[in-house]
């Protein structure tokens, strides 16, 4: 099976990508700066911080002096993604060899944020409790609502209730790649879009909002710009209402398209329009290994290999239907049974064994949960037992080559077959050799060369 | 002179060939195999398809290329004939 996989990227990676005159304006937001060197491995902030106040170019050897001989690797992989966010230049000079000095930008920003303490551009709006504001409770029950909405809406149009913000263009742009069109029977979910629905709900954040930046310049929106307000989006506090009043008209469009992902809850009343941003938008700067806020599981896994799902989402029950047979739906409970059936289907769709696995555990009810291990592990084995039973026979389009002149050049063709990752069978006593048909032109050119 | 240099440039040239032929790369357990093996003795010699068996306990052999459609067809009814279908009654 071919092996596509969505990569969630890290916000952080998307900032680094930009090009310089952008991250450079970027830089002149102190939130910004901010984040980024939240993001940064601890060696760099390190870095960062001890070269805060020296304003000339460092010399790359004293930088090295301060790790140890062992953190080398550590130190070289700091140094490159300083280098790689432009917060650090580096100048050769022929006679001081390479120095390092901070981009005066996001020094001056970072000076002034320690002093200050950084204050948003707007101020919580309630000061005098006058609005009601939802819960935090209820707004996350909200955040989840919207989200589950959008998936929906995502992988089946024709389903669900249609959706404010977010036109019908962008609703194709997010589902390029993970649907196909087929003329019969309506958009199909491809294999990136099944692995995709089984990731977890900030990586799946992370692919929308990255492919809704991406897509920023089509609709003539500034990427950096942007970028610049969703991570000042993710320091306001979550709960508190601010005014609509303080945002550019780019900003309010966007918050527009986020309250239906679920980022921001809008509201109105006599003061006025305000939004209120949600638990999803203020962990947007967090990075994907840090996800504190973990769902509560609701799946119970038997011995008999039937499951219960404690669940009412429409979303959950198609998600469920990717790998298990539903077989009958109660008010608060889906009661499904994996199968042989069900499993070749999800295989067939180019799911794997490992992510069927991983999904259920990492939403397995909290009574399970706490058992080891949280599935059983009968389950586990015939899951991946069916799997591979799928892939006997391993096949591969190949060359088969003998009649080598010498044990030179066949030695030669081996080594260079191997090096190539083609390789797949040799007999030194026959001199014989089977490489991979991707390898094969090569593999020509270089047997000519050997034989002049 | 002139001939014998040429000639020995020209024999040497062609002893250098070196023989390739293309096909599909099998690799897979005993009872696979021996289930390949089966397929293959049971159609007319000129449609077998296995060119060489590449290890003693045949885990890995060479084949036409057009068999890996066939091959790949076979087994998949093989193995729906092994499973039992509660419906299928």
């Amino acid at each position: 099976m071919p092996q596509v996989k969505i990569i969630a990227k890290n916000f952080m990676d998307m900032v680094a990508s930009l090009p310089a005159i952008k991250l450079d304006k970027l830089y002149n937001n102190v939130f910004i700066c901010e984040a980024i060197l939240r993001s940064l491995p601890p060696l760099a902030k390190k870095y960062v911080l001890q070269m805060l106040y020296i304003d000339v170019a460092v010399p790359a050897t004293v930088l090295e002096e301060w790790v140890l001989a062992d953190g080398a690797s550590k130190h070289r992989v700091a140094i490159d993604r300083l280098i790689q966010l432009r917060i650090f230049s580096e100048i050769t000079d022929r006679k001081r060899g390479t120095s390092y000095s901070l981009n005066p930008t996001f020094q001056n920003n970072l000076q002034k944020h320690i002093i200050s303490g950084g204050v948003l551009p707007r101020e919580p709006m309630n000061s005098d409790n006058s609005i009601k504001l939802p819960s935090l409770q209820e707004l996350e029950t909200y955040a989840l609502k919207q989200w589950e909405r959008f998936l929906l809406q995502l992988i089946n149009s024709g389903q669900g209730d249609k959706l404010n913000g977010i036109s019908e263009s962008m609703m194709k742009i997010f589902q390029r790649g993970l649907l196909s069109q087929r003329d019969k029977d309506g958009p199909r979910l491809t294999e990136s879009g099944f692995q995709f629905l089984l990731m977890d709900t900030n990586a799946q954040l992370w692919y929308i909002i990255r492919e809704y930046i991406s897509n920023a310049e089509e609709r003539k929106v500034d990427p950096a710009d942007l970028i610049s307000f969703l991570l000042e989006l993710s320091f306001h506090v979550t709960g508190e209402a601010y005014n609509s009043n303080t945002l550019t008209e780019l900003q309010k469009n966007t918050l527009k398209d986020l309250e239906d992902l679920g980022l921001v809850k809008l509201q109105q009343g006599m003061k006025g329009n305000w939004f209120i941003p949600t638990k999803l938008a203020t962990n947007l700067s967090v990075s994907l290994s840090d996800s504190s806020a973990r769902k509560e599981g609701f799946v119970v896994m038997e011995t008999n290999f039937r499951m219960y799902a404690y669940s009412t989402s429409k979303l959950q029950c198609e998600i469920l239907r990717l790998f298990a047979r539903i077989e009958y739906q109660l008010p608060n409970l889906i009661a499904c049974a994996i199968t042989k059936e069900s499993l070749y289907n999800a295989f067939d769709n180019g799911i794997t064994s490992d992510q069927i696995i991983t999904f259920l555990q990492q939403n397995s009810h909290p009574r399970c949960a706490d058992r080891v291990p949280a599935i059983p592990e009968n389950v586990t084995d015939q899951i991946r037992l069916w799997e591979s039973d799928l892939k006997r026979i391993e096949m591969t389009q190949a060359h088969f080559y003998d009649e080598f002149p010498s044990k030179d050049v066949f030695e030669a063709a081996c080594d260079f077959a191997r090096e190539w990752g083609g390789l797949l069978w040799e007999d030194s006593k026959r001199m014989r050799l089977v490489v991979k048909s991707e390898v094969h032109n090569q593999m020509r050119e270089f047997l000519h060369t050997q034989s002049k | 002179i002139c001939y014998v240099l040429e000639f020995a440039l020209v024999r040497f040239l062609q002893d250098s060939m070196v023989n390739s032929i293309k096909g599909v790369f099998i690799s897979c357990d005993v009872p696979m195999a021996q289930f390949i093996a089966h397929l293959n003795n049971s159609l007319p010699p000129s449609q077998k398809f296995i060119i060489q068996v590449l290890k003693l306990d045949t885990t890995c052999m060479f084949v036409k290329p057009h068999a890996e459609e066939m091959i790949h067809s076979a087994v998949i009814t093989f193995r729906e004939q092994n499973s039992y279908d509660a419906k299928a009654n």
